[in-house]
């Protein structure tokens, strides 16, 4: 059965309801949304990981340490800190699949209701078979793609919402075969018995085919609108009942649920460039350590360097001596980068969606990242797209003023307009202040018999009737199912009014007002205009536009766009498409009008394109994918209408507002916190691993490492790991409120000044300095050979063990200079990091030979504490390196300060508010960023204004009007509608 | 069976009660509100210390380090320099010089010793301990083949290792058949010229200077890293079934033929020697120079005669050997590196402190008076 099942237009199956139950037992609706099982979990994540090219460096690093007498640094010091890596990436990822498991349980455990054994039983989602008979009832979510028998309303009609499927919230119409309308009772559904063929699964929402043959009865053909998918749920119908045809992963909702499109970010490609690049000075070095090694063997012949011992060995062969010093050099490209990077981007996640002011209560929402890839990405968009209507909206309309005949009814509450100006994040709670429209004139007027009184009338007898709103009734309450919200915004306008719509009959609607009536509908006609000419007009507009900006073409002006889908459709064009992006591009805003899905991506990928810069696209609707998929970052509005969006998206906030805090808090941080990340990690592995070279100078390039073997391999994994995590997680370069209140401050981050070649080099550069402070110091300090006050001589390990102490403390004590803000995990990472070598460098001086590892280290700890110049090196070294930092960002500060540094003095300085404030009513005169400081502490976080909004009815959207190829048109649905009658139950 | 990737965990989630204020939603249970905890630590607002470098914050630190270091620099010069250390180069490359003919005739096979006699004279007493070092130069210790040369199990007095080597040690692993004992290029390698010190009086008189060859050698090494294979009853025996490495005279039971509890591979010339150095040019722990009682110098000024029995050759490689005497302070020999450099450092923070409070004058104050009201 599963193989025919599988064949395209092949599938057959009985339909008796006893016969299927055991048939297709193994076809059963588990439904499985994980990335790896139990057995599949190694081999897939190995494979996922090496692919990777800079894991597969550092394996390909391993297998070459295999071979003898290459490595300097012994067998296994790739291979264990790799193995440490993907185990910390392999945890992730598990706790990662564990949770789409847990998800995947909740929805597989789901109940519905089963025809089995002659009776209706209550079986798991995860049981359902197809072939099954299943009962759905009003409110449900369908447990898996069936084909309709029959349902509580007339012609085995059914209403279903599919906006987890297209994200159309609209009702949409479905209807059984008339043949098996009437199977009705229990008994009925035993009776039937027959075959179903239909195609194989496929990923096609609104295709269908295939073939119902009823024992003694001609074959019907099934199209979609027989068809009810998975996923959908049930409305205003009381009961379906259908038999299932496709289950579990073969349902149309499982076909099409793809994973979200994997994207990069701007950051790592600039990162994946410079380990590139990296590599290729990890090249040069070895090379010029080769030539080194060749120059200095021709020299010191094995002849004159008897003590050497190189006689017919590899060490002269300059192949081998190459990939020694690939070997000794390797660690050049940061091994823990990766893996620090990805758990840092989880957290970040985290975050984001642990944000409570990204939380909406009322639909219970909180923020998600889909994907961690982009936080960054977040911090860096410049063009932002957003769908209009639903998305700014959050598809929520109040009637609040007309003008009838010349007269304006109803106030607006006067807009704060300093709030509304300063973020428009407080928008949605303005929409709330006014729910309904209190005008008493209106009703006055329409008492005391204005003149305009029986325009008054007709006006609101219009608004009440002229709709395809749906009124269900529900003890003594109407709930009106509104095709659009502004159409239910104005039949519920007119309500408050007294012009109440009570119910809907074919042939008429019923409003209780002053008297009943009848409306017909009428169509909406469309002008048909010639193509050609638009072009012509457009490229007219559009030319004489771009040459009167003249040259602020390409620059921002104080200017907006207005286009419609029409015109676009030719602005897009091959000839065109310069001069609209350049006109575009002038502008402060575009806005387009009526355009299709397409032609939304279409612009999107235009800009992309064109200008390299990083898109955002936001949207709410199924019409809104293809722009969420194609721009850099996509964000989804898991709000009102649908999932589509959100399932597509890369970030999903519940409110176009909460964008403020996604861009400006969690976008500007993450790439902050990212690229320093990134440099940090850079610089430590520089610093370490460039002081190789230094001491290949002075020993004949042999490759011969200054530190303990594993001491270098754990560098990275323990010793300074913990640094890159919390400058990665827990930095913030001022306060989320400060942040929100200077957009300014965004820039920073959208400009990439933080993470650039030129930042990367400079870092480069600066642990180049310090990798030359760190090794000469120290030999300097111990050329004497003879540290102690017993008289007694020191070997290269203790120099190099003092180096690595250095270096040790030097790049946790830079990290403590990079980090802005010292949260106590900060302080953990830099003094305990400290304290971990130097408890670890305890412990490893003593273990041999009780256990056979590290004889070279034995009594170095203790040597090496006992020295007085290891002391004094700890605190020269150390000072020596940052000194140069310290001054350079002191001076570069007070020099040259930037506004986010003027506002973290701001907030470290000002504890106290109200000196703020004070400040700036004393009258002094401030220049223009002065005055803009002042509002650090003037504003009431925005946060309290946002809690207050999260009163806003729900109401979803049902767009009757937009569906397009349903069995029934629109009209015909709304006018077949009769609310008075009492619908038939099982 | 049906397992598949596709999918994420986010549709399925959504499936899930969306809906969930509606009645008739028979679906899985109480759904729990996903309201995020509103905690300092998920909501990122964990108290944290922010520390602003400006020029005004860092200069009292720029001037206390520059003030702090800069006497400890001169503490540290001065305490140098009042070691005293006396170097002689002895490599014979100078023809006038004693042991031209002993570098000059060196050979592998002689089994002669060639012994030679350099005369110097101190101009300034010794007056606490002394300490002899030899020093090396052009001598590469730190190179990889030189360096992993060595098989550590068999110093520890492995019976195993001593009988079987470690591989590294080749190719002085083995010779004729026998396993090396010390095995390896470092212990091969092992500096055996003997030097002697004599003090000449006025009167001429050659006095023997007494060397101590106890506690050259660290604590850890003598007493755990090096031992002698199953105790130390008779080395000869134990050693049985080795052999010395290639270029030593006598095996490792017999290096110190004075004292039996120094020699095998606890002879702390010999573990000396085995701590390579890092540099190419360095000097070793040779003797010590016990101060004798009483106000006497431990060397008084005047003339002295080193005897160098020459064995080890070096200038196949332009290689100098020297003997070094120096007293001790707290923090070592002779070696101005740390004080010059604490006085660099020092200064060059002050220095920046200085070039900070310029700018501190001519940027910091402009803000911080329009910030202030007065």
């Amino acid at each position: 059965w599963s193989l025919v099942s599988r064949v395209p237009d092949q599938i057959k199956e009985p339909l008796s309801a006893e016969s299927s139950v055991y048939l297709l037992f193994f076809l059963v609706c588990f439904c499985s949304t994980t990335k790896y099982g139990i057995l599949t979990f190694l081999p897939r994540f190995l494979y996922e990981q090496i692919r990777r090219a800079a894991n597969a460096f550092f394996l390909f690093i391993a297998l070459m340490q295999q071979i003898p007498d290459v490595s300097p640094t012994g067998r296994y010091t790739t291979l264990v800190p790799l193995i440490f890596i993907l185990t910390v990436a392999g945890i992730k990822e598990i706790i990662e699949d564990y949770k789409r498991h847990k998800a995947d349980n909740t929805v597989n455990k789901k109940k519905t209701t089963v025809l089995r054994n002659g009776a209706w039983q209550t079986i798991i989602w995860k049981q359902v078979a197809v072939g099954d008979i299943v009962k759905v009832t009003n409110g449900q979510h369908l447990p898996a793609d069936m084909v309709i028998v029959s349902s509580s309303e007339p012609q085995a009609m059914c209403y279903i919402e599919t906006s987890n499927l297209d994200g159309e919230t609209n009702l949409k119409i479905r209807q059984g075969l008339p043949l098996t309308t009437g199977f009705q009772t229990l008994e009925d559904l035993m009776a039937l018995s027959g075959r179903l063929e239909c195609e194989g699964p496929n990923r096609h929402l609104y295709d269908f085919t295939g073939t119902l043959r009823l024992e003694n009865q001609n074959p019907a053909p099934l199209g979609p609108d027989q068809v009810l998918l998975r996923g959908a749920q049930l409305r205003n119908t009381q009961w379906v009942v259908g038999i299932v045809v496709y289950t579990g992963h073969d349902s149309k909702l499982m076909q099409n649920s793809t994973k979200a499109p994997l994207k990069r970010s701007n950051v790592e490609r600039v990162t994946n460039m410079q380990i590139l690049v990296l590599f290729g000075i990890l090249l040069v070095m070895a090379l010029v350590s080769s030539v080194g090694a060749a120059i200095w063997n021709r020299e010191h012949t094995e002849d004159a360097c008897w003590y050497l011992s190189r006689a017919g060995d590899i060490s002269t062969n300059f192949a081998y001596n190459l990939l020694t010093f690939i070997i000794l050099y390797n660690n050049l490209i940061p091994i823990s980068l990766l893996v620090t990077l990805e758990v840092v981007k989880f957290t970040q996640a985290l975050f984001i969606n642990w944000d409570v002011e990204m939380y909406y209560s009322e639909t219970d929402t909180p923020a998600m990242a889909r994907t961690s890839n982009l936080n960054e990405e977040l911090g860096q968009v410049k063009y932002l797209f957003s769908d209009k209507t639903g998305t700014l909206t959050c598809n929520v309309m109040h009637f609040k003023k007309c003008t009838i005949a010349g007269i304006t009814y109803g106030h607006f509450p006067d807009l704060d307009c300093d709030r509304s100006m300063e973020d428009f994040s407080n928008l949605p709670s303005n929409s709330n202040n006014s729910t309904e429209f209190d005008d008493p004139t209106l009703i006055q007027n329409i008492e005391k018999d204005h003149p305009t009184s029986p325009q008054i009338c007709e006006f609101l007898t219009m608004m009440a009737v002229c709709h395809t709103v749906v009124p269900e009734r529900e003890e003594n309450q109407i709930i009106y199912q509104a095709s659009s919200p502004d159409e239910g915004a104005l039949v519920k306008g007119a309500k408050g009014l007294g012009f109440v719509f009570t119910a809907r009959t074919p042939h008429s609607v019923i409003i209780e007002a002053v008297s009943v009536y009848v409306y017909i509908f009428g169509d909406k006609s469309y002008f048909l205009q010639c193509s050609e000419l638009i072009f012509i007009a457009t490229r007219a507009t559009l030319t004489a536009h771009c040459s009167s900006l003249g040259d602020s073409l390409r620059k921002e002006n104080e200017l907006a766009l207005i286009i419609d889908g029409q015109t676009l459709k030719y602005a897009l064009s091959f000839e065109l498409r310069q001069a609209f992006l350049d006109l575009a591009l002038s502008c402060k805003a575009v806005i387009c009008c009526r355009v299709s899905p397409l032609q939304k991506s279409e612009i999107v990928d235009m800009v992309k394109k064109h200008v390299k810069a990083i898109t955002l696209a936001i949207g709410d609707g199924a019409n809104d994918v293809g722009m969420i998929q194609t721009a850099h970052v996509g964000v989804g509005i898991s709000g009102n209408e649908g999932m589509q969006a959100t399932n597509s998206s890369d970030y999903s906030i519940a409110q176009f507002s909460y964008l403020e805090k996604l861009l400006l808090v969690h976008g500007a941080w993450s790439y902050n916190r990212v690229t320093k990340c990134i440099l940090y990690c850079f610089y430590k592995n520089v610093v370490l691993y460039i002081i190789e070279l230094w001491f290949a100078f002075v020993n004949g390039f042999s490759g011969q490492i200054l530190f303990e073997r594993w001491c270098i391999g754990l560098y990275n994994v323990i010793f300074t790991a913990l640094p890159p995590f919390t400058l990665g997680i827990f930095d913030r370069p001022c306060s989320q409120q400060n942040m929100l209140r200077f957009p300014q401050l965004y820039r920073i981050t959208q400009n990439a000044e933080g993470f650039n070649t030129k930042v990367f080099w400079g870092h480069c550069i600066n642990a180049l300095i310090h990798s030359i402070i760190l090794f000469w110091f120290p030999l300097k300090m111990l050329e004497h050979d003879s540290p102690f006050s017993n008289g007694q001589g020191n070997d290269y390990l203790f120099a190099g063990n003092m180096v690595y102490t250095y270096v040790v403390v030097t790049v946790c004590l830079k990290a403590g200079m990079e980090t802005t803000a010292w949260t106590r995990f900060s302080h953990l990472a830099v003094w305990g990091s400290m304290a971990l070598w130097m408890v670890f460098f305890a412990v490893y001086s003593a273990i041999w030979p009780t256990i056979p590892i590290a004889p070279d280290m034995l009594g170095q700890a203790g040597r090496v504490m006992q020295c007085w110049h290891f002391w004094l090196g700890l605190v020269l070294v150390p000072t020596a390196c940052l000194l140069k930092d310290v001054a350079w960002t002191a001076t570069r500060r007070t020099v040259r300060k930037s506004l986010l540094e003027e506002v973290q003095e701001l907030e470290a300085r000002a504890v106290d508010p109200g000196a703020a404030v004070l400040r700036d009513a004393s009258g002094r005169s401030l220049n223009e960023r002065a005055h803009l400081l002042t509002r650090v502490f003037r504003k009431t976080p925005s946060s309290v204004g946002r809690s207050n909004s999260v009163q806003q009815t729900v109401s979803h959207g049902y767009a009757f009007s937009q569906e397009e190829h349903g069995v029934v048109s629109q009209s015909q649905v709304v006018r077949s509608y009769d609310t008075t009658r009492q619908r038939p139950s099982l | 069976m049906i397992a598949a990737m596709m999918a994420s965990s986010y549709n399925a989630k959504e499936e899930d009660g969306h809906h969930s204020g509606s009645s008739s939603h028979g679906g899985a249970g109480a759904v729990k509100s996903k309201k995020p905890d509103n905690t300092a630590f998920k909501q990122q607002r964990l108290p944290a210390w922010q520390p602003i470098l400006t020029a005004g914050t860092v200069l009292p630190a720029f001037f206390v380090i520059g003030l702090i270091f800069i006497p400890i620099g001169i503490g540290l010069y001065v305490t140098s320099n009042n070691i005293k250390e006396f170097e002689v180069d002895y490599t014979g490359v100078d023809i006038n010089s004693p042991c031209y003919s002993c570098a000059k005739n060196f050979s592998w096979n002689s089994t002669q010793s060639c012994v030679c006699s350099v005369n110097f004279t101190l101009e300034q007493p010794f007056e606490s301990n002394v300490f002899m070092y030899y020093g090396l130069s052009n001598f590469y210790q730190n190179h990889r083949r030189y360096v992993k040369s060595r098989d550590d199990s068999q110093l520890n007095g492995d019976l195993s290792a001593l009988m079987n080597p470690s591989k590294e040690c080749e190719p002085y692993r083995t010779n004729d058949g026998l396993p090396i004992a010390p095995c390896g290029a470092i212990a091969n390698s092992l500096f055996n010229d003997t030097l002697d010190l004599y003090y000449v009086d006025s009167n001429s008189t050659k006095t023997p200077i007494p060397l101590a060859k106890k506690g050259i050698a660290w604590w850890t090494d003598k007493h755990v890293k090096f031992r002698n294979p199953s105790g130390n009853t008779n080395l000869t025996v134990t050693f049985q079934g080795t052999t010395k490495p290639v270029n030593w005279r006598k095996p490792v039971y017999e290096l110190d033929p004075s004292e039996a509890d120094n020699n095998g591979f606890i002879n702390e010339d010999f573990i000396v020697w085995m701590r390579t150095a890092a540099l190419p040019t360095f000097r070793k722990l040779y003797r010590i120079i016990q101060k004798k009682s009483g106000t006497t110098p431990t060397l008084p000024s005047g003339r002295y005669i080193l005897d160098i029995t020459y064995n080890y050759p070096v200038l196949s490689f332009d290689g100098r050997k020297r003997m070094i005497l120096s007293t001790i302070s707290w923090m070592g020999g002779k070696n101005p590196f740390l004080g010059i450099a604490y006085i660099t450092v020092g200064s060059i923070c002050f220095f920046l402190g200085v070039v900070l409070l310029i700018i501190h004058h001519k940027y910091d104050t402009r803000n911080n008076s329009a910030d202030i009201p007065n």
